[in-house]
């Protein structure tokens, strides 16, 4: 209970914190409760307001100058003349010139005071702004601390139910936290290693306290990984002291590079005219494209597995017997060529140095999450050896002179003989042939069913004609004959019964 | 190394990862789904994939949790091997009889994982397709001197028939309990222990963890 009240007064705290602007950035009381970055463009304006002013001013100041100047020539003892001195025959441009240089003393000034402002360590002032230059957008930001709300939430509920152990492990939680936040300045692998120092030292604990019972601290410790992951993913992924970035540049390139390998080079067993294998293709392309939007490791991991198992029913489809590792590894190659998936290897790097190492080492994840390593290795060291072509085909298809898929007019013979048909070669047009085809399918049996319906309307408006022939054909054969009718009594048959007992008769009894 | 430690002094579950090398068409997957399937180039096989599997296993009162890791056997490939079969305990490297190639592929893996993992990991080298004895190509008493000369133990098997196959893999696990547990003796004091299970986290691991472990958390 006491955590509930505690926690709450912390929400309370943040959504107070957030800048006024709504931008998603934290404020700071300092700055009227704005963030540095808004707070910087209410100053600039305030700022601008002052130059306009202060120009006004200039300009004024100017003139008077400049009457001095026509009257006395010779003189000149004009404050900022270091730079052009005005010649007389262009007047005109003096004031000009004049408002750039106050434009640029200006600036400088401004800058100096900012800088002041952001006191007492500029440094950190200029490394936050960087780091808040780098998030995407503050919408994005935004929903992000949303979520951290909701997935502080979880874990509050999720260690109630844990009583005492679960307090510790959120207090131990919160202050690992607190202690990361002090250390942005560390490279990734020191980052790596606090992370899992704490990972272990928990789930030492967790071990003594579950007394052995893997399952009950695995689960645990994948809340915890939530709960951490996401306060941190901010600071600690694709960190500024890392390559990561880089890295992604380079393989985002590499990809684009190798956008002519098609599955035969790949020899992967996909056979992308069966609509089933495609769909299957297309949503393990969205499922690894997806990874780079979760925060957790562990999210991204299943995304990388939900990839993979479409991969494997594209494969049981096609060959209709299970996918070894053999089939496997093109397919994901292939799979991966085709998506570029966005921030591929901070993704990657984020996953080793933060995900719960049993899950990477041992699981149907960290299987998946090894080929995707493997698929990214691979496509980096690819070369012509390892598509069986030529070194000159692969130099020709890397330049962009020829492709693969559509000679071109200068190409040779054998790459226009051995062009497959566009429809091989799109599986969108193969979807679209087959869809084609079931809806003039589906019209015939449309045009089937509306004759049927109207054989069965006429049918309806013959019957009860028929019906009328029939009833006048019977009455006619059987005419109606009305015979003549005996009134009798209806007890006249028993007039001569005489077993009948006599009728009873009221009889009144004294008393 | 690591699993297997981690989850060997806590009790009684060994989990161990074992990958599974050879060349293409060797057999590999028939071998592994006859293992956890019991079924040969059935059509009625339930699994959706058979390049990673999971049995569990019950070796002298210990549980034992077997994953097996299927690589990507072609040539092209091969370069990517460190990353399959980092931190696993055991290898099963399968080759086919009827074929040379396949055998001398073999070799260049032992050459390679004791170059990488030195004398840790249990290495089995499996001759399958033994009911094609007729076209053998590769002579049993080659096979046999040259697994015992690199320290590794050979098996026939035949998935097929289903010959071999069960004594393989629990030989193998035997075989990895025992390095567990000598391990675990090696160690003795927790003190190395979290670092030394870290290991396998790290993609670059040639780095000694000097640092002790809550070194740098607060917590402790």
């Amino acid at each position: 209970m006491s955590q509930r009240t505690e926690r709450r007064g912390i929400h309370v705290d943040q959504s107070d914190l957030l800048c006024k602007k709504g931008c998603g950035f934290y404020g700071y009381t300092a700055w009227q409760g704005l963030c540095s970055k808004c707070w910087r463009e209410e100053y600039q304006r305030v700022r601008q307001q002052q130059i306009q002013d202060d120009w006004a001013l200039a300009a004024k100041l100017q003139r008077e100058e400049e009457a001095a100047y026509a009257s006395s020539q010779g003189a000149q003892s004009q404050p900022q003349a270091q730079s052009t001195p005005p010649h007389p025959g262009h007047v005109s441009l003096g004031p000009f010139s004049k408002f750039e240089e106050k434009k640029t003393n200006e600036k400088t000034r401004k800058v100096t005071t900012v800088k002041k402002f952001f006191s007492p360590s500029s440094r950190t002032a200029s490394k936050k702004e960087a780091q808040e230059g780098k998030s995407p957008s503050p919408s994005i930001s935004r929903q992000a601390s949303f979520d951290t709300d909701q997935v502080s939430k979880d874990f509050v509920d999720f260690l109630k139910n844990l009583q005492k152990p679960g307090r510790e492990i959120h207090k131990q939680s919160r202050a690992f936290i607190v202690t990361m936040s002090s250390k942005k300045d560390l490279g990734a692998d020191e980052l790596s290693e606090c992370v899992q120092d704490f990972y272990q030292h928990l789930a030492d604990r967790l071990m003594g306290h579950f007394k052995g019972s893997s399952d009950s601290v695995e689960q645990v410790m994948d809340q915890v990984e939530k709960y951490i992951m996401t306060r941190l993913y901010k600071s600690v992924f694709c960190p500024e002291t890392s390559d990561d970035e880089k890295n992604d540049l380079a393989t985002q390139k590499r990809i684009r590079a190798l956008h002519w390998v098609t599955i035969e080079m790949l020899c992967v067993s996909f056979d992308e005219e069966i609509p089933e294998v495609s769909d299957n293709v297309v949503n393990a392309i969205t499922d690894i494209i997806e990874m780079d939007s979760k925060r957790v490791p562990r999210d991204k991991l299943s995304c990388i597995t939900r990839c993979s198992k479409h991969i494997f029913s594209a494969i049981r489809i096609t060959k209709n017997e299970p996918a070894s590792a053999d089939d496997f590894l093109p397919a994901l190659i292939h799979i991966v060529l085709k998506a570029n998936p966005p921030r591929l290897q901070s993704n990657i790097q984020y996953i080793t140095r933060f995900c719960n190492p049993s899950r990477l080492m041992s699981g149907e994840d960290g299987y998946y999450f090894t080929n995707l390593c493997c698929a990214v290795a691979f496509i980096e060291k690819l070369d012509a050896q390892s598509l069986n072509l030529s070194p000159e085909e692969f130099e020709r298809y890397m330049s962009g002179q020829a492709s693969p898929r559509f000679s071109t007019s200068d190409g040779d013979l054998r790459q226009a003989g051995s062009s497959p048909d566009v429809t091989a070669t799109n599986p969108a047009l193969a979807q679209l042939n087959h869809n084609l085809k079931l809806l003039s399918g589906l019209s015939s049996k449309q045009e089937s069913l509306m004759e049927a319906a109207q054989s069965l309307q006429a049918d309806l408006i013959a019957w009860p004609e028929t019906v009328q022939r029939e009833v006048n054909g019977i009455v006619e054969k059987y005419p109606l004959e009305i015979l003549s009718r005996t009134v009798s009594a209806i007890d006249a048959n028993n007039m001569e019964n005489d077993n009948l007992p006599p009728p009873l008769t009221p009889q009144v009894f004294a008393g | 190394m690591a699993a297997g430690g981690a989850g060997g002094n806590s009790g009684k579950t060994y989990s161990f990862k074992v990958v599974l090398l050879g060349e293409g068409c060797v057999g590999k997957t028939s071998l592994v789904l006859r293992y956890c399937e019991n079924k040969f180039n059935d059509k009625h096989i339930t699994t959706l994939q058979a390049s990673f599997l999971t049995k569990k296993l019950n070796i002298t009162g210990k549980r034992v949790n077997l994953a097996i890791w299927d690589t990507a056997g072609q040539e092209r490939f091969h370069a990517l091997g460190p990353i399959y079969y980092r931190d696993s305990n055991g290898a099963i490297l399968v080759y086919d009889i009827t074929d040379e190639d396949s055998f001398q592929k073999v070799k260049n893996w032992v050459k390679e994982l004791r170059k990488m993992l030195g004398n840790e990991i249990c290495l089995c080298i499996v001759g399958n397709k033994v009911d094609l004895d007729k076209d053998r190509h590769v002579s049993v008493e080659e096979a046999e001197s040259y697994s015992e000369s690199v320290g590794a133990k050979h098996y026939h098997t035949s998935a097929k028939l289903n010959k071999g196959i069960e004594e393989l893999f629990l030989d193998l696990c035997k075989r990895m309990m025992e390095t567990a547990q000598a391990e675990e003796r090696l160690k003795g004091n927790g003190a190395s222990q979290s670092a030394s299970s870290r290991r396998g986290v790290q993609i670059v691991d040639d780095e000694p963890q000097a640092t002790p472990a809550g070194g740098c958390c607060s917590s402790g």
